[in-house]
């Protein structure tokens, strides 16, 4: 088990991004723009066979010629006002059926993580991913902010359109952060580095969707361009959202009137409530939202 | 991690084979296969791995009113320099349980070639005969098989959603480990995938017993397929749909969800129902 770097960069205490799927791949999405758009280099990869079983066999005549396993890779860029470093994986490790990363894997593959960060000088670790929350999909996604200390919430909390997990109504000071964004934060404050997670907002009501939520990876990347100081094109994440908001509209559509009357109401409140909706109304979001994802993709050209 | 073996003996090899059979694939294939190489090799067990690391051990599975626990045995059949390693196949942690296979067999026994048993479920009726299809880990290793009656052409890759089968995956992990290996797959009628399938594990064992040049007389598989032949025969002779299913089958006629359904409870009713 362990690290293969293939290349020896000369950073100036880059700060490290990590990210993963979850929901809605609101984080994966804008690292994964910000990485291109920076035009990161490869520099390694965490050997993947200790975590993941293989997602592909390919054989040739016979012979085995190779298994695919779930990526974990390593990408850095030399910067003017600050080098970067990025881990990017495929999935995150599990022990058993649950998709989001727990137990002794998860623990190692953060540690993985954050060796190398050490290695590179970084003092600084950011994860990303998404906030569930009781806002309306045509309002602008904001951005939960957790950190691992108080003078780094203040910087963060600077931003436009960030909030804090404590000044969302309903929410008390407590919260949690589940998988390896939540892991790895921890895990990053416990070895000494400064860290901060992201969260992209996506209404509770889409939380279960199998497609993504670029909008909410547009107001991360927006915080995260103007926390690192970088210029960034946002229009493939606008085109995306774009696709993705006809599905949503048609999926909205056959909402029963009552539900989709109460969802509404948030448009018109600043601060939207958790009340609107009711648990008997998440049940039924849940129990059906298949089916309106199936009859959507059928109406829908784009799907 | 380090109390998961348990050494019971310490069995003595200048060079040996490892058979590996997992439980629970269809026609029960490598537990058959394992227990029938242990039980006429006079195999001794020697090593057991401690499922703790490797199973989900949250209560016990119930099978035919028989309690099922995760058991991974090694024996040891000295006078044919064969290991024999009959699992349950892990839950989780699989390359690490691979790894403490490989430990055992390597340093333990110097084993040097590695044959996994394998079924794979087949859309093709019973009445056409079984065949071995190889995956090897090697070019060489084909061609040191190329005298056996092994369907060695395959290509294919794992479908999206599909994942590979364990036996790719433990063939990887040995060729990591510079270990020749071949995964030897029967492919087992959909129908009979939860019963006993004699005519792959005797196709198998026919294998195992030229290349070892062991001298089994493999007969009772012959009047357990012909007791299979006859159990399905009847079963078409009272159920003229079953009968018309597993004709189409044969005309190479694909059959409806339904049918399938229907075909895999009927024979396995019947058959399940007349154990003698």
């Amino acid at each position: 088990m362990g690290v293969i770097l293939t290349k020896k960069p000369n950073l100036e205490k880059p700060d490290l991004i990590a990210c993963w799927p979850g929901i809605g791949n609101i984080g994966i999405i804008a690292v994964n723009t910000l990485r291109g758009q920076v035009d990161a280099n490869e520099l390694g990869e965490i050997e993947s066979w200790d975590f993941f079983y293989p997602k592909k066999a390919i054989v040739t005549s016979g012979v085995l010629e190779d298994l695919d396993f779930p990526f974990n890779k390593f990408y850095y860029k030399v910067l003017q006002k600050k080098d970067l470093l990025f881990f990017v994986g495929e999935e995150q490790p599990t022990e058993g059926e649950r998709v989001y990363a727990e137990g002794r894997k998860a623990y190692r593959m953060a540690n993985l993580v954050l060796d190398v960060a050490e290695q590179f000088g970084c003092r600084r670790v950011y994860t990303s991913g998404a906030a569930v929350s009781f806002t309306h999909h045509e309002l602008e996604p904001r951005v939960w902010v957790v950190t691992s200390k108080e003078s780094l919430t203040r910087e963060i909390k600077a931003f436009d359109n960030t909030i804090l997990m404590s000044d969302i109504e309903g929410k008390s000071e407590r919260g949690s952060i589940t998988g390896l964004n939540g892991l790895l934060l921890g895990l990053a404050k416990k070895r000494g580095f400064d860290a901060v997670c992201l969260m992209g907002e996506i209404p509770d009501y889409l939380s279960g969707v199998p497609f993504p939520y670029p909008k909410a990876s547009k107001s991360v990347l927006e915080l995260f361009g103007k926390i690192l100081g970088i210029d960034i094109d946002y229009s493939p994440l606008d085109q995306m959202s774009n696709q993705v908001d006809e599905i949503i509209e048609g999926i909205y559509e056959k909402l029963p009137f009552e539900i989709k009357e109460k969802i509404e109401q948030r448009r018109m409140l600043s601060i939207p409530k958790k009340e609107i909706i009711t648990e008997e109304d998440e049940k039924w979001l849940k129990e059906h939202l298949d089916e309106l994802f199936k009859r959507s993709k059928g109406d829908d050209k784009l799907s | 991690m380090t109390n998961s073996l348990k050494y019971q003996w310490k069995p003595e090899f200048a060079y040996s084979s490892l058979v590996v059979g997992w439980s629970g694939d269809a026609g029960n294939l490598g537990d058959a296969v394992a227990n029938y190489l242990i039980n006429n090799l006079s195999g001794r067990a020697f090593y057991e791995i401690d499922p703790a690391d490797y199973f989900q051990l949250g209560g016990v599975t119930i099978e035919n009113d028989m309690v099922q626990f995760p058991e991974s045995k090694f024996y040891a059949c000295p006078q044919h320099n064969l290991v024999i390693f009959k699992s349950t196949p892990p839950s989780y942690e699989y390359y690490q349980f691979f790894n403490h296979v490989l430990d055992i067999a390597e340093h333990r026994c110097n084993v040097k070639h590695i044959y996994t048993i394998g079924s794979m479920v087949s859309l093709n009726p019973h009445t056409v005969p079984r065949q071995i299809l190889g995956t090897f880990s090697t070019v060489e290793a084909k061609i040191d098989l190329t005298s056996y009656d092994i369907d060695s052409s395959i290509s294919y890759e794992t479908t999206p959603g599909q994942k590979p089968a364990l036996n790719s995956f433990f063939l990887w992990s040995s060729r990591k480990r510079n270990l020749v290996g071949v995964d030897l797959w029967v492919p087992v009628p959909f129908y009979l995938m939860s019963l006993p399938d004699p005519k792959s594990q005797k196709i198998i064992l026919e294998f195992f017993d030229r290349r070892f040049q062991i001298g089994f007389d493999l007969r009772e598989f012959d009047e357990e397929i012909i007791k299979q032949n006859r159990m399905i025969n009847e079963v078409r002779n009272i159920y003229p749909d079953i009968d018309d299913c597993l004709e189409r089958l044969e005309n190479n006629i694909t059959l409806s969800e339904d049918e399938n359904m229907k075909l895999i409870k009927m024979i396995e009713e019947y058959i399940k129902g007349k154990p003698d």
